[in-house]
């Protein structure tokens, strides 16, 4: 029974992935450019959060190793969707420091996904992102 | 009495008398006795291919798109063209389609969402919203439709509906070339016919046939369900700022490092 149980829950995990997955297409555009095996986290402080449609943008500069300021562009889904799961413009602001989970360009320039972000005071935003289970949390690894 | 004041006494109730029948003809149209179905209000895709990943309150909902039936000579293309888009996705260089550029879909593609729609019903005209790329198509009841060749080619196309028992009926024809559903290519001579209906009443099914003599070996026909969304108000949707583009070997590009230069 338990068994039973387990392969009921395998397939239904599977129906569910496979149509989940089929929305990665229903999108402004493809999720395809951003890195789906790993994530990269981003701390830093917050020069912009652009509410804006297509997507919205979080522009960030953190402290790179050598000891210079960097940029990091942000995208994240449509505001409509950030909307709908409960976000709005004020949800981060500029000068605040965050720590960002992000599937990163597979292009290697500066810039990724937003999967989620913790704010200054620790609440941690979850990015509404079509097919977000398609994307691979990989353990913490600070961007430097 | 003066004859000045009876004359604007007149003025007024017939005012009154040509509202009054203005709205009768808008109840029976929309909500009277010998009643069509209210189908105002905002809606939801569900089911496969949803946004929503297909949380429908209606365990029956419609089966995927099937392919299209092209005829043999764009069957091939249409075919190397779909599996050259799954490569490039696969490769992480996604070829760029018409919403990299902000394009809206246009018809039929609006109706597959993904974000939600609203429906108005009024007495002459049925006018659908999809929030994505705040795209509006009209539908206006029982006017004759018109030949293909008299209209000029649109993304919306020219839409006439009727209410046969409890379906909206509604042909459209005159959609862009360009305007492509799923890649799908198509002549001017194409038509869409919709039969909009609620299989449940907060479940509304729009089952869509396309007929197109010159690509298509016989019509296509697939269904979008969707629920009601009794408390969702439409929200706005301006591509502002697109920082995505299509670059010159077609495919989709990012653009780094801050909003667009101010206008």
């Amino acid at each position: 029974m338990q068994r039973g149980r387990g392969l009921l829950r395998r397939i239904i995990v599977g129906v569910v992935f496979l149509t989940v997955g089929a929305t990665a297409v229903i999108a402004h555009h493809s999720f395809a450019v951003f890195d789906h095996s790993q994530t990269v986290t981003v701390t830093g402080t917050v020069t912009r959060f652009q509410w804006t449609n297509p997507h919205g943008f979080l522009e960030m500069d953190y402290r790179a190793a050598d000891g210079s300021t960097k940029h990091y562009t942000i995208e994240l889904t449509s505001i409509n969707m950030l909307s709908r799961a409960g976000w709005t413009s004020r949800s981060v602001k500029a000068g605040e420091t965050v720590k960002a989970m992000v599937a990163p360009l597979l292009s290697g320039e500066p810039g990724g996904l937003l999967l989620e972000v913790t704010l200054g005071d620790g609440r941690k935003l979850v990015s509404p992102v079509p097919a977000a289970n398609t994307f691979t949390r990989t353990p913490e690894k600070e961007l430097r | 009495m003066t004859a000045a004041a009876w004359v604007a006494a007149a003025a007024v109730l017939a005012g009154a008398a040509a509202f009054a029948t203005g709205a009768d003809a808008q109840s029976a149209a929309v909500g009277g006795a010998s009643a069509v179905p209210d189908i105002t209000g905002s809606w939801e895709r569900v089911g496969p291919g949803a946004l929503a990943g297909g949380q429908g309150t209606d365990t029956r909902t419609p089966p995927p798109v099937p392919p299209p039936p092209l005829k043999a000579a764009y069957l091939g293309e249409w075919r190397a063209r779909q599996q050259a888009a799954r490569e490039a996705t696969a490769k992480g260089q996604p070829i760029g389609i018409n919403w990299v550029n902000c394009l809206p879909d246009g018809m039929p593609g609006m109706m597959q969402g993904p974000f939600p729609m609203e429906i108005l019903q009024t007495r002459d005209q049925v006018t659908i919203i999809q929030e994505s790329f705040t795209q509006v198509r009209r539908i206006l009841m029982n006017r004759p439709q018109k030949k293909s060749d008299e209209v000029d080619p649109t993304f919306y196309g020219h839409s006439v509906g009727r209410w046969t028992g409890d379906t909206l009926v509604v042909e459209t024809v005159g959609i862009k070339e360009e305007v492509r559903y799923q890649n799908v290519p198509h002549s001017s001579a194409m038509r869409i016919t919709e039969r909009i209906r609620l299989a449940q009443p907060s479940v509304l099914w729009d089952e869509i046939t396309i007929e197109d003599p010159e690509t298509l070996e016989k019509p296509w026909t697939f269904t979008f369900a969707y629920r009601r969304m009794p408390n969702y108000t439409l929200l706005e949707y301006i591509c502002e700022d697109n920082r995505e583009y299509i670059d010159e070997k077609g495919l989709q590009r990012m653009r780094l490092g801050g909003p667009a230069p101010a206008r």
